[in-house]
C-alpha cells in the first residue's frame, strides 16, 4: 500500500536513511551478540549471530514478537528432540523417521497460523531436526546441546533488543494507524462510487480485502512495542474487523435489484456522498438519511436500511481509529480470526515429511558422516518455504544464494581475516557483508530481498565463528559443500514431489466455502468476526492465483456475500428472539436455513406491517430479510462481478 | 554479610542466578503493563522505550538487592 510522505526522505546512495539505520543496527547487534557469547564462552557463538540475522525485522515490535516466538519454539523443539532421542536412541533410522513426522506435524500447525506464529511452528519442527539429527551419534549430549543453543539464542535476542532500543528502531504503530486510516478512506471512496452504477470496482474490493487481511500479523506485533501496545493492538484489530464489515456493507449496496428506480438511486448516492466529506458532516445521525418522502416500498426501505447499516459500521470504524490514535481501549474487543483449511495444511505437511524423508534417504545412502548439518538445512528451508506462497521458488532462491554466501564467507575467512584473532578486526570485517546483506533485504524486489536474507543468515552459519577461530580450510570446504548440497537435494525432492498446486488449493478453498454455505457454522460468533474470517479465505484464494480464475473468483465472492448476509440476518433476528415476534423470528430462522425466499419475503411483509414505526428494530429486520432473500435468489454478488469483468 | 544467590539446577545444568533474576524481572514488567498503561507511563517520557528499559533495569536491580 502507498502512504505518501510529503517531504522527500533523506537518502544516501539511493538507499533511504531508515534502511541504513536498519543495516547498521543489525551489524551492531551482531557484534554485540558475538562479543557477549565470546565473553560468556558459549559453545556456539555463531548461533547468537544467526539469531540476530533471523530477527532482522525493520521495526522493534516485530523483532520482539519474532524473538518471543523464537524462544518459545526453541523450547518446544528442544523438548521434542529430547523425546525423539529418548525414544529411539538405539535406532538411527527411526530418529530420522520421527524427525520427519515431527516436521510434518509442525508444518501442519504452521499452515493453520500466520505471521510469526507460523514461523514459530516451523521453527519447532526444524529445531528437532537440528538437535536430534546432529546429535544422532551421541544422544547423551542432546540436553547440553539444547541448553547451549538456548543460551546463544537468548544472547542474540537481548543484543538485538538492546540495540533496537538505543538506536531508536522505529515503532510500527504510527505507520499502522496511517495505513488503516488510508484504507478507511479508500473503503469510503469505494462505498460512494458503488451506488452510482460504477460497477467496475471489484478489483478495488479485492485489493482492499487483501490489504486489510495482510495487516493482521502486524496488528499482533504492535502489542509488544510499549506498555500501551496491547491497547493499540486491540483498537487496530477492531478497526480492521470493522473495515471488512464496512467493505462488505458497501459491496451489498451493489446488490440493487433491477427495479431500483432512479430517484432512489440518486438519493442513495447523495447519502453516501456524505462519506466524502469531513468527519463533522459524516457524523450526521445515521437515521436522518432522507428517503422518507419516497414511496416506502420494500425496495426503498431495504436500500435505506443498507445505507444506515453502512453509516453505522463506518461510525464504529471511525471510533476504533480514534481509539487507536488516542491509545484508548476500543468500545468492543473483537477477534480477527483467520480462515484455517485443515486439508490444505495436511497436504503441505505430507509433502514436507516426504521431502525430508527423501533427503534423509539420500544422505544416509551417500554415507557422509557430517551430512547431518545438511539435513538440518533441508528441514529449515523446506519448512520456511512452506510459509511462503511459493515453496519451490524459495528453495531456488536459496540455491542461488548459497554459493554467493559461500564465496562471501570464504573471502571473509581466508582473505580478509586470514588468521586474525582480535575482536575489533572481526567486527570491522563483518561490516561490509552484514550491512550489504541487510540493505538488500530492504529491497522491494523479492529476489534481491530473498538473496539478502539468505546471505545474512548463511554467512555467519558458514563462518561458524568461535573463540579462537580455527581457520580450517577443510571444515570450511565441507560446510560449504553441505550447504549447497542441502539446497540442491531439496530442490530435487521438490521436483519429484511438487508443492501443492495453486489450482488445487483454489479448488479446495472454493469447495470449503461452498460446503460452509450449505451447512453454516452454528457457533454463536459475531457476524463481523466471521466476515473477517471469510475475507481471510478470499485473501488466501487470491494469493493462490485467484485473480486469473474469473469463474471461481465470482463464485467465491458470491459465497462471501451470501454467508455474510445470512449471518447478519441471523444476528438481527436474535434481537427479536425475546419479544412478541419470537415466533416470526423462529420461522425466519427456519426459512433461512431452508433457503425459502418466498416465506422470507412473506415474513418481512408481516413484520413491516406490525412494525411500530419506520426506524424500529422490526423494520430493520424486515429490510434485512428482503435483502437476504434477494441475495439467496442470486440477484447479486456473482452477477454484478461477472458484469464487471 | 555476603549476599547468597538462589541456585537453579535443571536436569544437572546449573543456571546462573542472574538468568533467574532476568526472567523474574520480565514477569514483573509483564504484570505491571496494564498499570503502566493506566497511569499513562508512555506519555510521561519523550522516549518511552528507554524509560521502559530503565524501569526494567531498576526492577532487576531491586530484585537482586532484595532477594
Amino acid at each position: 500500500m502507498v502512504v505518501t510522505i510529503a517531504q522527500q526522505p533523506f537518502s544516501m546512495a539511493k538507499v533511504s536513511a531508515s534502511s541504513w539505520n536498519f543495516a547498521v543496527r543489525l551489524w551492531l547487534a551482531t557484534i554485540l551478540a558475538l562479543l557477549v557469547s565470546f565473553w560468556l564462552q558459549l559453545e556456539a557463538p555463531s548461533t547468537a549471530a544467526v539469531t540476530v540475522a533471523i530477527l532482522a525485522e525493520p521495526t522493534r515490535g516485530q523483532a520482539l514478537e519474532k524473538a518471543a516466538f523464537r524462544l518459545v519454539a526453541t523450547i518446544v523443539g528442544v523438548t521434542a528432540s529430547i523425546a525423539i532421542t529418548g525414544l529411539f536412541s538405539q535406532a538411527r533410522d527411526l530418529i530420522l523417521a520421527a524427525s520427519a513426522l515431527w516436521l510434518g506435524l509442525c508444518v501442519f500447525a504452521a499452515k493453520l497460523l500466520d505471521g510469526y506464529r507460523a514461523y514459530a511452528a516451523v521453527l519447532s519442527g526444524y529445531t528437532a531436526a537440528n538437535i536430534a539429527v546432529q546429535q544422532i551419534d551421541n544422544p547423551q549430549h542432546v540436553f547440553e546441546a539444547s541448553v547451549e543453543r538456548g543460551a546463544a539464542i537468548a544472547v542474540g535476542i537481548m543484543s538485538i533488543a538492546v540495540v533496537n532500543v538505543f538506536m531508536s528502531a522505529p515503532d510500527r504503530h504510527p505507520r499502522l494507524a496511517a495505513q488503516l486510516a488510508a484504507i478507511h478512506r479508500r473503503v469510503r471512496d469505494y462505498a460512494s462510487a458503488t451506488p452510482r452504477g460504477n460497477r467496475g470496482n471489484s478489483a478495488t474490493f479485492l485489493a482492499l480485502v487483501q490489504e486489510i487481511v495482510g495487516l493482521r500479523p502486524q496488528i499482533e506485533s504492535i502489542a509488544l512495542e510499549s506498555s500501551s501496545g496491547s491497547v493499540r493492538s486491540a483498537a487496530a484489530r477492531s478497526a480492521a474487523v470493522g473495515l471488512v464489515a464496512e467493505l462488505q456493507a458497501a459491496r451489498i449496496l451493489t446488490t440493487a435489484p433491477a427495479h431500483f428506480d432512479i430517484a432512489a438511486r440518486d438519493q442513495t448516492s447523495a447519502a453516501v456522498d456524505r462519506l466524502d466529506g469531513s468527519s463533522l458532516q459524516w457524523r450526521m445521525p445515521a437515521r436522518s438519511v432522507d428517503l422518507q418522502n419516497h414511496v416506502p416500498d420494500a425496495t426503498t426501505e431495504t436500500s435505506s436500511w443498507k445505507i444506515r447499516e453502512l453509516l453505522r459500521i463506518d461510525e464504529t470504524v471511525r471510533q476504533d481509529l480514534l481509539a487507536l490514535r488516542s491509545v484508548r481501549w476500543p468500545s468492543r474487543l473483537q477477534r480477527a480470526p483467520l480462515y484455517r483449511s485443515c486439508r490444505i495444511a495436511a497436504d503441505s505437511a505430507v509433502r514436507a515429511t516426504l521431502w525430508f524423508a527423501i533427503a534423509a534417504t539420500f544422505f544416509v545412502w551417500a554415507g557422509w558422516s557430517a551430512a547431518s548439518a545438511s539435513l538440518y538445512l533441508v528441514a529449515a528451508i523446506a519448512a520456511l518455504g512452506l510459509t511462503t506462497p511459493n515453496p519451490r521458488g524459495y528453495t531456488a532462491i536459496a540455491l542461488v544464494g548459497a554459493p554467493i554466501a559461500v564465496v562471501v564467507a570464504g573471502i571473509l575467512e581466508f582473505v580478509v581475516l586470514d588468521g586474525a584473532d582480535a575482536f575489533p578486526v572481526l567486527a570491522i570485517a563483518l561490516a561490509p557483508s552484514t550491512i550489504g546483506a541487510a540493505l538488500l533485504t530492504t529491497s522491494q524486489n523479492p529476489l534481491w530481498s530473498g538473496l539478502g536474507r539468505i546471505n545474512l543468515i548463511a554467512v555467519p552459519t558458514i563462518l561458524a565463528l568461535s573463540n579462537p577461530q580455527t581457520y580450517n580450510p577443510q571444515t570450511f570446504l565441507f560446510t560449504s559443500l553441505f550447504v549447497v548440497a542441502a539446497t540442491a537435494v531439496l530442490l530435487a525432492a521438490q521436483m519429484l514431489i511438487p508443492p501443492a498446486s495453486d489450482d488445487k488449493q483454489r479448488m479446495r478453498l472454493l469447495a470449503e466455502a461452498r460446503d460452509e454455505l450449505q451447512e453454516p457454522d452454528t457457533k454463536d460468533s459475531d457476524p463481523n468476526e466471521a466476515a473477517f474470517r471469510d475475507a481471510s479465505r478470499i485473501a488466501q484464494f487470491l494469493s493462490a492465483g485467484g485473480v486469473r480464475d474469473d469463474h471461481a473468483l465470482s463464485e467465491m465472492l458470491s459465497c462471501f456475500d451470501r454467508s455474510a448476509t445470512v449471518r447478519l440476518c441471523n444476528a438481527k433476528l436474535m434481537q427479536l428472539a425475546e419479544g412478541p415476534f419470537a415466533q416470526l423470528a423462529h420461522q425466519a430462522h427456519a426459512a433461512i436455513a431452508a433457503r425459502d425466499t418466498a416465506s422470507l419475503r412473506a415474513i418481512a411483509i408481516e413484520l413491516r406491517e406490525k412494525a411500530s414505526h419506520k426506524d424500529s428494530v422490526e423494520a430493520d429486520v424486515a429490510a434485512c430479510l428482503v435483502l437476504t432473500s434477494d441475495i439467496i435468489d442470486g440477484r447479486s454478488g456473482a452477477h454484478s462481478f461477472q458484469e464487471a469483468t | 554479610m555476603a549476599h547468597s544467590f538462589p541456585e537453579l539446577v535443571i536436569g544437572g545444568v546449573l543456571v546462573a542466578p542472574f538468568v533467574t533474576y532476568l526472567v523474574a524481572a520480565l514477569v514483573v514488567i509483564i504484570v505491571l503493563r496494564p498499570i503502566l498503561h493506566f497511569v499513562g507511563f508512555a506519555k510521561m517520557f519523550s522516549n518511552a522505550r528507554i524509560a521502559e528499559v530503565s524501569l526494567y533495569v531498576t526492577i532487576l536491580g531491586s530484585l537482586m538487592l532484595l532477594f
